[in-house]
């Protein structure tokens, strides 16, 4: 213990030299902003930045970078509260109820909860990173392909309780994005799936167009001028604050979001977004009022936002403490290092401590500084909604269009967002929430190859699922979603009257 | 990257090439010349193709900038260069893969996008050639051990790999045709996942490029068992090459650079020259010992020659995989 | 019988679910314990479908198709359109041409609002953009066949 305290040591007066300062300010500064431009998440922001870290030091490259990362969280929530564009993947669960919230008239609110709870669920990884990586690490190697199927049936298992529509809706809706999941090449027999001689279709869809064409641009093809009030008046300052009462809200989901994320976000593989998903349906199913989530619950923007920010720190053990990544955006992270001459491998703790604790520490600073930034522009960002609708949308489809394209350059992903534009006007007219379809997309391309992958491994048995010897987290996993199906069931054989029922009871109030 | 300070350094030799004949004709290139990247950024070509650019900026004295077409395992890049205009100044930069494309097409009876002949080589960059590793949970610590237990229990041993008809698949397919073998393909996303699963030990072999496992192989979590090159790896000096072990296999995971077919023939000379003069920077080259590998550069007869021989490979290992059943 | 909107609804899935079998048949379904390409979309569309036949099942209590609030058509139908025709142009015009005659267009067109102002405003922001993309972002935006 003395001895991590020592390297922290170390990590800290690296992490404090003025210039290592700077750079880490300039990550979180890009990151906010590529978390707040629709289409451009981390991804691509730290992709179009790496050529300009060439000329630094192997640290100074990897604190801004990473800040680019951790900070495009932070920002990904603003455009999602305030006009339902969703900045980055992550942040399509706080699409729903932070911008209820902002029509309530809490923008500022639900922006500064989301900020406190991006920055204590931060330092909460953090720390954990800090005090137990290796093991932690160790963990996240146990997750083969059968550990993750299961995970992902859980997953699939708390859809019901993501959408304020009945279940057969969610459950079309799910269907469909596991549908379109499936578009591009089959890795494991190397067929083309509804790609109709599209190159670009080989590797799907993506879940950056479709988001943003389902929530973002649908929402605005459903909004002409003439129907926008225009009577957002100027907020005082302490409407920008949360109440009392949704402090105390929203204390809990930020406490299990930030636990959920991190444990979620060091498991390798590119299940990282889906974080936010299940943080979302925990909130929902714990929550006292789940009659309230999709009208502006505080626990549904605390929630979330919470946990993809664990997710992006959980991401950098298994990178740090084992040098593999976990996803896309560690891999670029690798990569930057690598092209440092500091190979991220299992000895990277011993052969570069200053750059190992250099980072962590800077992650402690850079969130600190990332909740100093975000804070004072909650009510900057507020202002916003005061530019006249008529002159907003047409900026925002601009943002939409470019910050799609920028990512692959391709002109196909912008096709797709119309599309999917499209779809989500006809989903809203219909009746239809588009949230569970973005999550089987999500899903569905790990899911079926984890699946296969799980067979592969064992000959097409089935057992290797619940063999509880060798594979005691799978079992775990699809243990609790068995009770979980069995308490719904249950519950609807007991005809008790769920939150579902009382919905369903207030709609056809309103109704009348 | 400190480009700034770079051509400030070079500045003498920018100074005595810029008095140019002021009546020379429009000398390639006149505008910015654009490499396009088929990998996602920070992917095995992004990391070799920036600092080139950087070095070959101050001798083309046009800015070179990457942008990434990514998609289809490098597919999507690789079909957008072949119907560039060929004015040299779109240029690929894609690796061995680029060679299977046509094969696997014509495998499954789809429209062939395109074919090798759509491409001009330029230059040769890497050749980093792969490595067999076994999780340090295996007991062999010889390919014969291996080979001689895998003969013992077809389809029980599971590799890893970064995709079918993929730069891991390949070599793999091409052992075990060799050496008799049969094992279970574990298809993944990609290298890093490929690499995690044999961490993890689900799968107990994987096929990789040196450089894509050193640290696993330096932190003892992989024990390396042969060598795809023709000689012995300076990386890894003490592992044999499948040549001395008796297999006749040589496989690289190479990198050069291409232009699309009807390219001039001046243009291509100009490039042939630039990357000469590049690749003899001490920047260039530092940059890609930092990757762990060594520049190994080809000019484009050698290029030609060796690309047709490692295409062959490759087709041979598509037709050998074959269409996977099911 | 009226023709209520989960009628419509339901209708429009299971429609999308036959083109998907129809679209799939090359690709081999496999067996439960080694699936295949075609297992996965099979299934998909199968369960979408079956949701979708309990939705119309249930169409009595949605409204009637006819009651659908469609007032926001043509706005919508513009903003589309116009959005596509700058998408068809945006990789030869490049960025700057073709973003801020999206951004005047919705304005004057959609919007009526006064020309003038439209064109300030476009012009204002597709430069400031430009800016931030190239700048801060040091990702130039997409410059067309005239260079910029």
């Amino acid at each position: 213990m003395e001895a991590t305290f020592d390297s922290l040591f170390l990590g800290f007066s690296v992490a404090l030299r003025f210039d290592v300062l700077w750079y880490a300010f300039l990550g979180c500064l890009v990151g906010t902003l590529v978390g707040m431009l629709p289409g451009i998440g981390p991804l691509a922001g730290i992709s179009i930045l790496l050529p300009l870290t060439f000329g630094l030091d192997a640290t100074k490259a990897i604190v801004m970078l990473a800040g680019i990362y951790y900070g495009s969280q932070y920002g990904g929530s603003t455009t999602s509260i305030l006009l339902r564009i969703p900045g980055e993947a992550a942040s399509v669960m706080t699409c729903i109820d932070g911008n209820a919230m902002a029509k309530k008239g809490r923008a500022g609110a639900a922006l500064c909860i989301a900020a406190v709870g991006s920055f204590i669920a931060g330092t909460f990884g953090v720390i954990v990173l800090t005090l137990i990586a290796p093991p932690v690490a160790a963990f996240a190697l146990r997750f083969g392909p059968p550990e993750y199927t299961a995970l992902l049936t859980l997953g699939l298992i708390f859809l019901a309780y993501m959408s304020t529509t009945s279940l057969v809706r969610t459950l079309l809706m799910a269907a469909l994005g596991l549908l379109l999941g499936t578009i591009g090449i089959d890795v494991m027999t190397g067929h083309f799936r509804f790609s109709f001689n599209i190159a670009e279709l080989g590797d799907g869809i993506g879940i950056v167009p479709v988001a943003v064409g389902l929530f973002g641009l649908g929402e605005l093809l459903a909004t002409p001028s003439h129907q926008v009030k225009g009577d957002v008046t100027r907020p005082r300052l302490r409407e920008l604050l949360p109440t009392r009462k949704e402090w105390h809200e929203s204390a809990m989901p930020i406490a299990r979001g930030s636990v959920l994320g991190f444990v979620v976000g060091i498991i390798p593989g590119s299940a990282h977004i889906i974080s936010s998903f299940l943080s979302y349906a925990v909130e929902r199913r714990v929550s006292k009022h789940p009659e309230e989530f999709g009208k502006g619950a505080v626990a549904g923007v605390a929630g979330p936002e919470s946990a993809n920010n664990a997710a992006s720190t959980g991401a950098f053990v298994p990178m740090l403490a084992l040098g593999i990544p976990t996803g896309p955006v560690t891999a670029v992270l690798m990569a930057a290092l690598l092209i440092h001459g500091v190979p991220p491998g299992p000895t990277l703790v011993n052969d570069h401590p200053n750059v190992f604790w250099g980072f962590v520490a800077s992650m402690y600073v850079g969130n600190l500084m990332l909740l100093a930034l975000n804070l004072p522009l909650v009510g900057l960002f507020v202002n916003l909604l005061r530019i006249p609708y008529a002159y907003l949308y047409p900026l925002i489809i601009m943002f939409c269009v470019i910050g799609v394209y920028e990512v692959n350059h391709s002109i196909v992903d912008v096709w797709i967002m119309l599309i999917m534009g499209v779809v989500g006007y006809g989903l809203k007219k219909f009746g239809f929430d588009p949230a569970p379809l973005v999550l089987g997309l999500v899903i569905a391309p790990i899911f079926e190859m984890s699946l296969r992958q799980s067979l592969i491994m064992s000959g097409g048995n089935y057992m290797i699922f619940l063999d509880y010897q060798q594979r005691p987290i799978a079992l775990g996993l699809l243990a609790t979603s068995a009770i979980l199906l069995l308490l719904s069931v249950i519950s609807s054989i007991l005809r008790q009257r769920d939150w579902r029922a009382k919905l369903a009871q207030a709609e056809a109030v309103e109704r009348q | 990257m400190d480009r700034r300070s770079f051509v400030a350094g070079s500045a003498a030799a920018a100074a005595a090439l810029a008095i140019r004949p002021s009546l020379a004709q429009e000398v390639y290139p006149t505008r910015p010349v654009t490499f396009i990247n088929p990998f996602p950024p920070g992917g095995a070509v992004d990391v070799v193709a920036r600092p080139l650019a950087s070095v070959l900026e101050p001798i083309l004295k046009q800015p070179v900038v990457i942008e990434t077409k990514a998609g289809a395992a490098g597919q999507v890049g690789a079909q957008f260069a072949a119907s560039a205009k060929p004015d040299g100044y779109t240029l690929l930069m894609h690796i061995m893969s680029i060679s299977g494309f046509a094969e696997v097409d014509k495998l499954f009876g789809r429209p062939v996008k395109f074919t090798r002949d759509d491409f001009i080589p330029i230059s040769r960059f890497i050749a980093d050639p792969m490595v067999l590793v076994v999780n340090d949970k295996q007991p062999y610590k010889t390919l014969k051990e291996f080979v001689d237990d895998a003969k013992k229990r077809p389809n029980e041993l599971i590799f890893s790999s970064s995709g079918l008809y993929g730069a891991l698949h390949l070599p793999t397919a091409l052992l075990m045709k060799a050496a008799g073998i049969q094992m279970k393909h574990l298809p993944t996303a990609g290298g890093g996942p490929a690499l995690t699963a044999i961490l993890g030990n689900n799968s107990q072999v994987l096929v990789s490029s040196i450089a894509a496992s050193s640290a696993q192989m330096k932190a003892g979590k992989l024990r390396p068992l042969a060598c795809f090159g023709a000689q012995r790896a300076p990386a890894v000096p003490d592992v044999p090459t499948m040549k001395e072990l008796g297999y006749n296999i040589e496989f690289y995971l190479w990198l050069g650079m291409f232009a699309p077919k009807g390219t001039p023939v001046p243009i291509i000379t100009t490039l042939r020259e630039a990357n000469k003069k590049a690749v003899a920077d001490p920047k260039f080259q530092q940059a890609v010992k930092n990757l762990g590998q060594d520049v190994a550069y080809l000019d484009q007869p050698e290029f030609r020659a060796f690309w047709d021989l490692s295409a062959k490979r490759v087709e041979d290992a598509v037709r050998l995989i074959g269409k996977v059943q099911g | 019988m009226m023709i209520r909107a989960d009628h419509v609804a339901g209708g429009a899935f299971i429609a999308l679910g036959v083109a998907v079998f129809a679209l799939s048949g090359d690709l081999p379904f496999g067996t439960i314990s080694a699936p295949s390409a075609g297992m996965m979309p099979k299934l998909m569309a199968g369960l979408m479908m079956a949701f979708a036949v309990i939705v119309m099942s249930g169409a009595r209590s949605s409204q009637a198709v006819t009651e659908i609030d469609w007032s926001d058509r043509w706005h919508a139908i513009l903003v589309i359109v116009i959005t596509a025709i700058a998408v068809v142009f945006y990789q030869t015009l490049g960025f700057l041409i073709t973003m801020s005659l999206l951004v005047f267009a919705l304005l004057v067109v959609v919007e009526r609002r006064n020309p003038l102002r439209a064109t300030a405003y476009s012009i204002a922001l597709t430069l400031f953009a430009y800016w931030l993309f190239s700048k801060a972002l040091k990702s130039p935006l997409e410059r067309g066949l005239l260079w910029f």
